[in-house]
């Protein structure tokens, strides 16, 4: 212990002072025995993730790190959607890595360079500079938890609402009060820590008040002082003051001993199982799903060991903020499913069967099941694969992939509806889920007043890969005669496949039905081999999306692009002219598998730019975009009866924009959904659903054939 | 005990379909082959059986037919089949329903199963008469259009009901071993996923020949056949006269027909 | 000999009219000089001899049987007893669920000719030639029977023309040989448990297909079907997926609807079991997207088109 010096460029803290020697090392063993706990509860949770299936990263180390810093630093996924929880939790972060960071110092000091190499920095100017910084650490610290106090307690978010759609009253977990408990006593002992330090140092000040150079600097720490002078009026006496800070210096040190050894415990372990999650993300873990390895007998997840260590980690992850809950369609409509209460059940099941010595039976690690933490089918069967889940989850926290290997047991076990067995069997025998004869596929392409040029016969420059319903539903049928026309007014050297093609099978497998999307996309690869191109085309967004991401682990790398991009691309090259600019207002719903999958928001709004039109966007535009339904199977089997459905919950949006004209869609899929919506929510006549490619058509036509024509 | 379900792998005409220059069947090009509707249900069926039983039942199907049949086999054995038995020889290619059956009851009398379940008839020729052949064949109790059973393995006796005309049921009680023809909604067929079918296999499909079923030529193909196909047709349709127009159009025209028929009838 | 036998049916005690048609096609096949003879087997087939009593048959067959009901076994052994002692050229019977008992059992042990489903029956040349459907009912198959001396065809329903004037034909009494049955009737059951609807007394039934797709669309097709006076049937895929009960089920297996004048089919293909309950309709209008769907050609008007649109439209109307 030093020597305590009363000079201003020596002052300092001493630490333990005036406490007894039983005293100090009764506080380092329970300093001690809370860092075993912390330890061993550690050790708990690695072992729980290494129960899990084995993963091999790809990617390197470092950049995976840098990537995770300057996410976690620059706080940019906790702001989306919610800047003042994004701010709140900076002050949270920011002011509790100081004060961590200023605890750390101090023991470095004391406990290693000073014991063992006689070093001290901590003093002067330094101290006072740093004492400074701690305490406005601690203001923003206390800032950010009173603002998340007030959020939760009195916003009444309804992303904050734990109540949950996959369960019914009556179920042992349909409620959680637990977690209710655990949020509000995290936020208020850390409120106590952060209080009681302010309170712990003005009690300090006032003990020390005869030492000059602690009392001449103590506005270094001007909460802790301001405070000071507040006890000292009323009336608190230095001995007073000794005996507060010695009692509060134990129960502030003991509370956060605590904190420390509950970390792995409680959902206090999100400070680094988010930073962990981040760091082991895959930024395609929506878009490209992965394979099942030949050698593995069940297809699936069927257990919670059947998951791999990373998903058990992002369970743990999960901070229940909500954003998914918020900005999933399948919930917005009332059906059973939240992708956080996914999570979070397998959360408590992974912790209930994996975090003891011994792993129990497999009977018990069976995952499906309306039971306490298990997923029901009918909630994994909800699910529209549109991702935006897994594109706001500010933590990295892949739901998609998760429910999709749930399904894939599912569909094992034929647990489905038989309409979309019925389909998976049609698409089997057919190729198609429209159960038309392959040699149809093409028969799209006879309307047209001129051939359209078969890929497979000949070589050509752009193949496009038209999908399953651009050839074969009638109305879809309409948008690709005028896509082929515009393709061939732009002078594009294209062709098809023609009955070569097969469904690309990006909905298969997001039902789960591997073996069946192995099939198709095998059989896509090998059409697509015998062709001649150099890059692909497709109107279809899932076809893109599976082509783009997906056929690459199945030997297809192609370059491939969405319409939208070819035709903006046309325009800026004179190959298309706008020669009836469309005074239309507009609004654009993005096509998830084009939008949120891939990123492509802006080639649908330049052209929309470029055609004239009046472009007003939807609250959820763009990365927030709302599912039209479709998606993971859900095109092929029935909603329930009187239910919302997420289209007419994406109409109802639009209708609410004043003078629209045309809602703009660039997807077959949201073509018939859309359409559809707008009769039965009783917008017909008052906006109509547009193809973008309809528009274009309309923008290039010559004025003199129209004149003809009217 | 065992269970053996005999499968027919059918086919299906595709668009634009041709009849063969011989006039005496459809061109093969157009053919579309998978396994026959009414057998997804007698294999659930006899799956069913061997799933409920607390003795171990085995169940195996089998087929008539050259190579392409065991893609429809593999099914079976995904759908929960334990082994797969197919009997082939070139002899075998024009046979009617009844040289099949022949077939068919000498690989029961090998392999000489409890229970013999077949399709009430195959959705391509219709003959729904296979399997009752069989029985005949083998001298068996038979029931057919069996839409429900009740059967416990080992038991002497199944009761089942006849789906008959008119939304009738006759239930009746069969001795076993018998051969029972099912009808579809007997059950609700479980789906075998593509990767369950591909992993099937891995299970042999044991290949038999006529020797092997106790036949020679003489006993299959047209010599053993009670018909022969003289000719195949595509045949003049009636054609309904076509109501044209938009929806709106065809609904007011069939508004009319119907209110001309209410009318007449008061 | 020779002549024609006809294998009558009858189910609890009534003649089903099939046996009447059965005699339609023997008459068309007589050759002069040749008789048609029809065995009725009942536990009291003398019953049953007033309403076989018709123009074109020379001779009734009585057997008597000791269950009132169809056996397969005693069947099998009667007919082919029956077969044996008289030798006919021909043998008609129904192409009905108790044929498929017993028809092709006993065809395969005596070595007979052999067609089912046969709709057409003419000789050609001298050699018999019997029409029936092949790949789903898609083309037409002629066959012949080289060869065989009794030829047994199992005639499709609803085809030929039963005789409408009576007649005195003489009646014989037939003793079939003692057989052991291996199976015994217990019970009949109706399946007119659901919503009391009698199918078989609705004049106007409108009925629904797979074509609606989901359960979700049936009560539209309900309150379209009350709207426009009609009885809601269905075919047999949406019976079997329990979206309507079996009481409304219309085809082979459901109740015939045999007092049915209009029938109007949406989004129903025309499977041949489901053709086989309507097509004695006087008028059939069939709405269906497929434009070579099968009930195209046993319909008397067609549309071709969306089936909600259309439904919706005809809604408007009522």
């Amino acid at each position: 212990m030093s020597i305590p010096v009363s000079r201003t460029d020596a002052v300092t803290r001493i630490l333990f002072e005036a406490f007894g020697k039983g005293e100090v090392r009764l506080f380092y063993a329970i300093g001690y025995a809370a860092i075993a706990v912390f330890i061993y509860g550690a050790y708990a949770q690695v072992r729980k993730y290494r129960r899990g299936a084995a993963l091999k990263l790809d990617g390197g180390l470092w950049k995976r790190l840098g990537d995770m810093l300057s996410a976690v630093l620059s706080h940019r996924t906790i702001d989306r959607r919610d800047r003042a929880a994004g701010g709140a939790h900076r002050l949270i972060f920011y002011g509790f890595m100081l004060l961590f960071a200023g605890t750390a110092t101090i023991t470095l000091e004391y406990d290693i360079l000073e014991p063992l190499f006689g070093i001290r920095f901590w003093y002067g100017e330094f101290y006072l500079v740093f004492s400074l910084v701690l305490d406005v650490a601690g203001v923003a610290l206390i800032a950010g938890l009173l603002y998340m106090m007030y959020r939760r307690g009195w916003m009444r978010l309804p992303k904050l609402d734990y109540a949950r759609p996959d369960r019914v009253p009556g179920d042992p977990d349909f409620n959680r009060p637990q977690y209710r408990r655990e949020d509000w006593a995290f936020l208020w002992i850390l409120l106590i820590i952060g209080v009681t330090g302010y309170v712990l140092e003005a009690a300090r000040l006032v003990w020390l008040q005869d030492r000059a150079d602690i009392w001449d600097t103590r506005w270094w720490s001007p909460v802790g002082a301001a405070m000071a002078d507040g006890l000292r009026a009323l009336g608190l006496s230095a001995h007073a003051g000794g005996v507060l800070r010695h009692g509060l210096w134990w129960f502030h040190g003991l509370i956060a001993l605590a904190l420390i050894a509950l970390i792995p415990f409680t959902k206090v372990k999100h400070i680094f199982t988010a930073a962990a999650s981040l760091m082991v993300r895959d930024p395609l873990a929506a878009q490209r799903l992965p394979r099942v390895p030949e050698s593995q007998v069940e297809a699936g997840a069927a257990k919670i060991t059947d998951f791999n260590w990373k998903q058990l980690l992002n369970l743990d992850a999960c901070t229940k903020c909500g954003r998914c809950h918020e900005a999933c369609p399948a919930r917005a409509v009332g059906a059973p499913l939240s992708p956080r209460d996914v999570i979070l059940s397998l959360r408590e099941f992974a912790k209930a069967t994996l975090e003891s010595g011994v792993v129990p039976e497999a009977a018990e690690l069976d995952i499906h099941g309306k039971g306490p933490g298990q997923v029901a089918m009918e909630t994994l069967w909800s699910c529209r694969t549109c991702m935006a889940c897994v594109e706001i989850c500010p933590v990295a926290v892949e739901h998609v992939p998760i429910i999709v290997q749930m399904r894939r047991k599912l569909v094992e076990d034929g647990a489905m509806d038989p309409l979309l067995t019925k389909t998976l069997q049609t698409i089997h025998k057919t190729g198609n889920s429209f159960g038309e004869s392959k040699r149809k596929r093409g028969s799209w392409s006879k309307a047209l007043p001129f051939p359209v040029k078969d890929a497979r016969k000949e070589p050509v420059d752009v193949l496009w890969f038209v999908g399953d319903y651009a050839s074969f539903d009638p109305r879809n049928q309409k948008v690709s005669q005028l896509f082929a026309t515009l393709l061939r007014e732009a002078g594009v050297d294209f062709g098809i496949l023609y009955d070569g093609e097969s469904n690309a099978g990006n909905d298969v497998r997001r039902v789960g039905e591997e073996g069946l999307y192995e099939v198709l996309a095998t059989a896509n690869v090998n059409a697509l081999a015998s062709a001649s191109f150099k890059s692909i085309v497709t109107t279809d967004p899932h076809s893109f999306n599976t082509i783009r991401n997906e056929y690459p682990d199945f030997g297809g790398k192609y370059e491939i692009q969405h319409y939208t991009t070819l035709l903006k691309q046309s325009f800026a090259e004179g190959r298309l002219r706008v020669t009836n600019p469309l005074k239309y207002r507009v609004t654009f719903h993005d096509p998830c598998h084009l939008g949120r999958f891939n990123k492509g928001y802006e080639a649908p709004r330049e052209l929309l730019a470029l055609l004239g039109c009046e472009l007003v966007e939807m609250g959820r535009c763009r990365a927030n975009s709302f599912c039209c339904g479709a998606g993971g199977g859900r095109i092929w089997v029935p909603d329930p009866v009187g239910a919302e459905k997420p289209a007419q919950n994406r109409i109802k949006e639009a209708a609410a924009i004043p003078g629209l004209e045309v809602y703009v869609v660039s997807c077959p899929k949201d073509l018939t959904m859309f359409e559809d919506a707008v009769k039965t929510t009783g917008n017909e006549g008052k906006f109509v659903v547009k193809e973008l490619i309809e528009l274009v058509r309309e923008a290039t036509v010559a004025r003199n054939v129209e004149a003809v024509s009217a | 005990m065992k269970i053996l379900v005999a499968v027919k792998q059918v086919a299906a005409l595709d668009e634009d379909f041709e009849i063969r220059a011989d006039g005496r069947d459809v061109e093969a090009d157009f053919l579309i082959r998978d396994l026959n509707e009414w057998d997804d249900f007698s294999l659930e069926e006899a799956v069913k059986i061997k799933e409920a039983a607390t003795e171990p039942v085995e169940v195996v199907a089998v087929s008539v037919g050259p190579e392409e049949v065991d893609e429809s086999l593999r099914k079976c054995l995904a759908k929960g089949a334990d082994r797969a038995v197919r009997i082939w020889d070139a002899a075998i290619e024009g046979s009617d329903s009844i040289a099949i059956a022949r077939v068919l009851a000498g690989a029961a009398r090998r392999e000489a199963p409890d229970l013999l379940f077949a399709g009430v008839q195959s959705s391509d020729q219709s003959y729904a008469s296979t399997g009752i052949a069989v029985a005949g064949l083998l001298g068996w109790p038979h029931a057919a259009v069996v839409s429900a059973l009740s059967y416990s393995p080992g038991a002497k006796t199944a009761v089942l009901r006849r789906e008959l005309e008119g939304g009738l049921l006759h239930e009746i009680e069969i001795q076993c071993p018998a051969v029972l023809t099912i009808q579809l909604g007997i059950n609700t067929p479980r789906y075998a996923s593509l990767r369950s079918i591909k992993q099937a296999a891995a299970k042999p499909i044991e290949v038999l020949s006529l020797a092997d079923v106790g036949l020679n030529a003489g006993d299959v193909g047209e010599a053993g056949s009670l018909s022969r196909v003289r000719r195949m047709y595509i045949p003049e349709r009636g054609r309904a006269q076509l109501i044209e127009g938009d929806a709106a159009a065809q609904a007011a025209r069939l508004a009319e027909i119907i209110r001309e028929f209410k009318g007449a009838s008061v | 000999m020779s002549g024609i036998l006809v294998i009558a049916e009858q189910r609890r005690g009534e003649l089903r009219p099939i046996s009447l048609e059965l005699v339609g096609a023997a008459i068309g096949l007589k050759r002069p000089g040749e008789e048609v003879a029809v065995a009725i087997l009942s536990d009291s087939p003398d019953r049953l001899v007033a309403p076989l009593s018709v123009a074109g048959v020379d001779e009734i067959v009585t057997v008597k049987t000791a269950a009132p009901e169809f056996d397969p076994d005693v069947f099998e052994s009667a007919v082919g007893a029956l077969i044996a002692a008289r030798a006919p050229d021909i043998v008609l019977a129904a192409h009905s669920v108790d044929s498929f008992g017993y028809a092709a059992a006993l065809a395969a042990r005596l070595g007979l000719g052999f067609a089912t489903d046969v709709f057409n029956v003419q000789r050609i040349d001298g050699e018999l030639v019997a029409t029936r459907g092949g790949y789903g009912q898609k083309v037409n198959v002629e066959v012949d029977f080289p060869g065989r001396a009794t030829v047994l065809l199992c005639v499709r329903g609803n085809v030929f023309k039963a005789p409408e004037q009576s007649a005195s034909p003489r009646v014989t009494p037939f003793e079939a040989p003692p057989v052991e049955s291996r199976s015994k009737g217990r019970e009949f059951i109706e399946l007119s448990a659901g919503d009391d609807v009698d199918m078989t007394a609705a004049e106007f039934i409108l009925t629904i297909g797979r074509g609606i797709g989901e359960e979700s669309k049936v009560p539209q097709f309900r309150e379209l079907a009350d709207a426009v006076g009609a009885t809601l049937g269905c075919s047999r895929p949406i019976a079997d997926a329990g979206w309507l009960p079996k009481s409304r089920q219309v085809g082979q297996s459901g109740k015939t609807a045999s007092a049915c004048k209009l029938y109007i089919a949406m989004g129903v293909s025309g499977a041949i079991q489901h053709l086989a309950g309507m097509k004695h309709v006087g008028t059939i209008v069939a709405v269906n997207t497929d434009a070579e769907a099968s009930i195209f050609g046993v319909a008397k008007y067609g549309i071709v088109g969306d089936i909600f649109e259309v439904a919706d439209e005809l809604r408007k109307l009522f």
